[in-house]
């Protein structure tokens, strides 16, 4: 019955398809190229529908159509068809996608998901729907590094949705998180997507990239509002959790040291350093744990000390100045000693932390100084008052500088001050598994945007990456680097001989000249640009029901892109408009994947209609995104804009 | 008949497989070739065109491979709701009418372009050249095995025409493999039914 209706929809898309393209051809007073070309392209999604590896599709129409379009002519056909393979076996842009494939084939068999998830969801404990939110971010972010939406959303699948239904939540909105989660790997960068439209288009991969990251950013940020107000409204859908599944347990020796486990951290470990506690408790244990707690400060200073070197260099003069500055904020900080949490002698070395209070007087003077402030106003934020001073007594670095350190340094403060050992254990956790993939994610992203490495390089560099990660979660053996290049090989093949494919199909067709009949049957209809692009994004959207998305950018974007000159309207700012487009193509019936994979690992009385269902509501606020990116391009421009022109 | 077809497969797997390690080397060299031109300021002109060859020979070879398996991408919407006759029907076909015209044309261009290249022993246009005919021998190689495994696959598509349904393939590792990401992350069957209380219960309190 079901299976009928299916059939019943694709074929009769397949004769509407057809129809038109007779239409055409019978309506026109005289049968060109063109529209031998537009009766192609109408023949071509026929044929895909039909289910024909599409690479092979492409070739065989592709090239018998470029026979008919040289005339008969085999010589010149043979030749355009082994320089379109030759075009794309050496096409530089494309060489990411092996190297990104990999790293996510690395990253995945990491496995860190299941420490991700409970450590994310241990983290976000206090949101309304806590459990749906901690799904949403562990999407994100592990479908971000690998990319691979079935692995994601099948993961998912048995780790979250246990979970949430066992804590009654609703199993349509529990469904909708997962697959929404899952997909948001397809747009936020470094994906492969975006590869596939900037080889297609023209357009450069970094500023793809750098476009993409607040748009995907914001779409994240979109499912989790909706979750946490979902879950406000109607706390039926997603109860908070008790008190019994927020429970996180220490370590043993932990438990010995902590007075309880809502006591802060810090002035806690301190006094167990004294000596009054820790009789059975190793001091380098101890002095481990203090580490950790220290490691959040240590990474601040440093990071402080290394804007504040780069944005002061210029002014070595002035640098003098502060140093002095600082230097009377060192000696107030000693009189502060008893607030604890001033012990951070920048690089932390245990044994220093151990030689106790005094040793915070003595540290290294000179440029290491500048790391002071944040120190100071750490602790004395409630005060307030050491941030204004060296700010205002000399003014080393310009306000924004001095803001962003403030800024940090209440951060700091705040989150030692929340420090409890509970929150320890939870941050030791994340530390293990969100923190590692995230530097990752951020390395590679961040060379890439900021022009510190070519996509290639930081791709290659990421794969390196996804080995170390391998390598420390102890996952890394033969079989697993075997399994990940075998993925790598296939999955390459799959995407880039769908390239060679439509090499030769779009040079068909722009040979045929059914771009210009396409040009100029879409100026005839005499467009504004915000119809054009409405038409060309509902025109994506559909076919994102029958094709997959490299289908769809492969053989489409080629025919889009020449018009949008026309119009006027950027190809990178379309790009991002396609990408986000694409995304409801992966969440909407019938032919979602992610639904199928979530229905592969559920429990059977889960149907795929309660799955669709909870799709909805994501799918709606993916397309409030595309809405608010098409009314607000700033969101996708504005970082491309500040880093390249 | 079936061991003639394996045998084929494991022709096209060994192939991919062996080229596909061409993903770890150009992971090391790529990273080398940073580190090396970052840090150790010694960047190298040959590098690009060894990467490009490597990432081109990586995705060809592997295209027999990815058919073997049955791994290139379909447009699925329809073909996975026909029975296995009709899908082979229509399979068998288009091998005929877009496969086999189209990487025989490729394989024997590739061929007549290879041998142009190999006439004048050409090379990469770089300070540091190298020899670019093996690279253009990629071509007609993988197409000659693609075609190979094409010819497999199109007596696949009739004999599961004649038994109504698909001779089995050789396991490979899979992108999704449910069973083993069930064992990643040790969730077993028998909890994922136990939930199914938690599905059932709310759909009656409704």
């Amino acid at each position: 019955m079901k299976i009928k209706k299916e059939l019943w929809f694709g074929f009769s898309l397949m004769a509407l398809i057809i129809a038109g393209a007779l239409a055409m051809l019978i309506g026109a007073e005289k049968i060109t190229n063109g529209h031998i070309g537009l009766l192609m392209l109408s023949l071509v999604v026929v044929a895909i529908m039909l289910g024909f590896p599409t690479a092979f599709t492409l070739m065989g129409m592709g090239m018998i159509f470029t026979w008919i379009a040289y005339e008969e002519s085999t010589a010149k056909t043979l030749d355009l068809m082994v320089s379109s393979a030759f075009k794309v076996m050496s096409n530089d842009v494309l060489i990411s996608i092996p190297l990104f494939v990999f790293m996510g084939y690395l990253v995945e068999r990491a496995n860190l998901i299941e420490k991700l998830f409970r450590s994310l969801h241990l983290a976000l404990v206090r949101l309304p729907g806590a459990l749906a939110v901690a799904t949403l971010v562990t999407c994100a972010v592990f479908a971000t590094a690998t990319g691979i939406v079935g692995a994601v959303v099948t993961l998912m699948g048995l780790l979250a949705l246990p979970q949430m239904l066992r804590a009654g939540y609703d199993v349509k909105m529990s469904a909708g998180a997962i697959t929404a989660g899952g997909c948001l790997g397809i747009l936020i960068p470094p994906s492969v997507m975006l590869i596939v439209y900037g080889a297609t288009a023209g357009v450069s991969v970094v500023q793809l990239y750098a476009g993409a990251f607040f748009p995907g950013l914001m779409l994240a940020g979109l499912y989790i509002g909706y979750v946490i107000i979902i879950a406000k409204l109607k706390p039926h859908m997603a109860p908070p959790l008790s008190e019994a599944e927020r429970y996180v347990p220490l370590p043993p020796l932990l438990e010995k040291v902590a007075p309880s486990h809502g006591a802060r951290a810090l002035p806690a470990l301190l006094s167990a350093l004294k000596g009054k506690r820790n009789q059975d408790v190793p001091t380098r244990y101890i002095l481990k744990q203090f580490g950790i707690v220290l490691a959040p400060l240590v990474l601040f200073l440093l990071v402080a000390a290394w804007s504040y070197s780069s944005v002061t260099r210029v002014e070595p003069v002035e640098e003098a100045v502060a140093l002095q500055a600082m230097g009377g904020d060192a000696a107030e900080e000693a009189v502060e000693e008893d607030e604890g949490g001033l012990q951070a002698p920048p690089g932390a070395e245990e044994d220093e932390a151990e030689a106790g209070r005094a040793g915070d007087v003595q540290e290294p003077p000179g440029a290491e100084a500048a790391k002071e402030p944040a120190a100071v106003e750490a602790t004395k934020e409630a005060t307030a008052t050491a941030p204004a001073e060296p700010a205002s007594t000399s003014k080393p670095a310009p306000t924004g500088y001095w803001i962003g350190v403030g800024a940090g340094a209440v951060a700091l403060a705040a989150f030692y001050a929340l420090l409890s050992f509970t929150r320890l254990e939870v941050f030791k956790m994340l530390l293990t598994s969100f923190f590692p993939l995230l530097v990752l994610i951020l390395a590679v992203l961040g060379s890439i945007v900021m022009g510190l490495a070519t996509p290639t390089e930081a791709a290659a560099v990421g794969a390196l990456g996804g080995f170390l990660l391998a390598a420390a979660y102890k996952q890394l053996t033969l079989q697993v680097v075997k399994e990940s290049v075998f993925l790598t090989a296939k999955t390459s093949a799959m995407v880039c001989w769908l390239f060679v494919g439509s090499a030769i199909f779009s040079a068909a067709f722009a040979l045929l000249g059914g771009q210009e009949l396409v040009e100029h049957w879409v100026m005839s209809m005499n467009l504004s640009k915000t119809e054009f692009l409405v038409l060309s994004q509902v025109i994506i959207f559909i076919l994102g029901w029958p094709l997959e998305w490299t289908e769809i950018i492969v053989i489409f974007m080629p025919i889009f892109i020449p018009l949008l000159d026309n119009f006027g309207v950027d190809p990178l700012f379309f790009g991002l408009l396609v990408a986000l487009n694409l995304q409801t193509a992966f969440l909407s019936p019938p032919v979602a994947m992610a639904a199928f994979y979530l229905k592969g690992v559920s429990p059977p009385h889960v149907t795929l209609n309660q799955i669709f269902a909870g799709m909805l509501p994501f799918m709606g606020i993916q397309v409030l995104a595309i809405i608010l990116l098409y009314q607000f391009p700033a969101i996708g421009l504005w970082l491309p804009q500040v880093l390249y022109r | 008949m079936q061991n003639l077809l394996l045998s084929v497969d494991r022709l096209s797997t060994l192939i991919g497989k062996v080229f596909s390690w061409t993903a770890l080397v150009l992971t090391l060299m790529i990273s080398w070739e940073v580190f090396s031109r970052y840090v150790l300021n010694k960047p190298h002109a040959w590098m690009l065109d060894f990467q490009i060859m490597m990432y081109g020979t990586l995705f060809m070879t592997a295209g027999a491979y990815t058919l073997s398996k049955n791994g290139h991408v379909r447009g699925d919407v329809l073909y996975g709701f026909f029975a296995p006759r009709t899908q082979a029907s229509i399979d068998l076909v288009l091998y005929f009418v877009f496969f086999l015209p189209g990487i025989t044309a490729l394989t024997y261009a590739g061929w007549v372009y290879f041998g142009e290249s190999l006439a004048i022993r050409e090379q990469t246009f770089s300070a540091e050249p190298l020899p670019m005919y093996p690279f253009k021998f990629i071509i007609p190689l993988s197409g000659g095995i693609l075609l190979l495994q094409g010819v497999v696959e199109i007596i696949r598509c009739i004999m599961c025409i004649r038994t109504g349904e698909w001779p089995s393939r050789e396991e490979d590792v899979e992108e999704v493999d449910v069973e083993k990401l069930k064992e990643m992350v040790h969730v077993k069957d028998e909890d994922i039914q136990a939930l199914d209380k938690y599905v059932t219960h709310e759909g009656a309190s409704k």
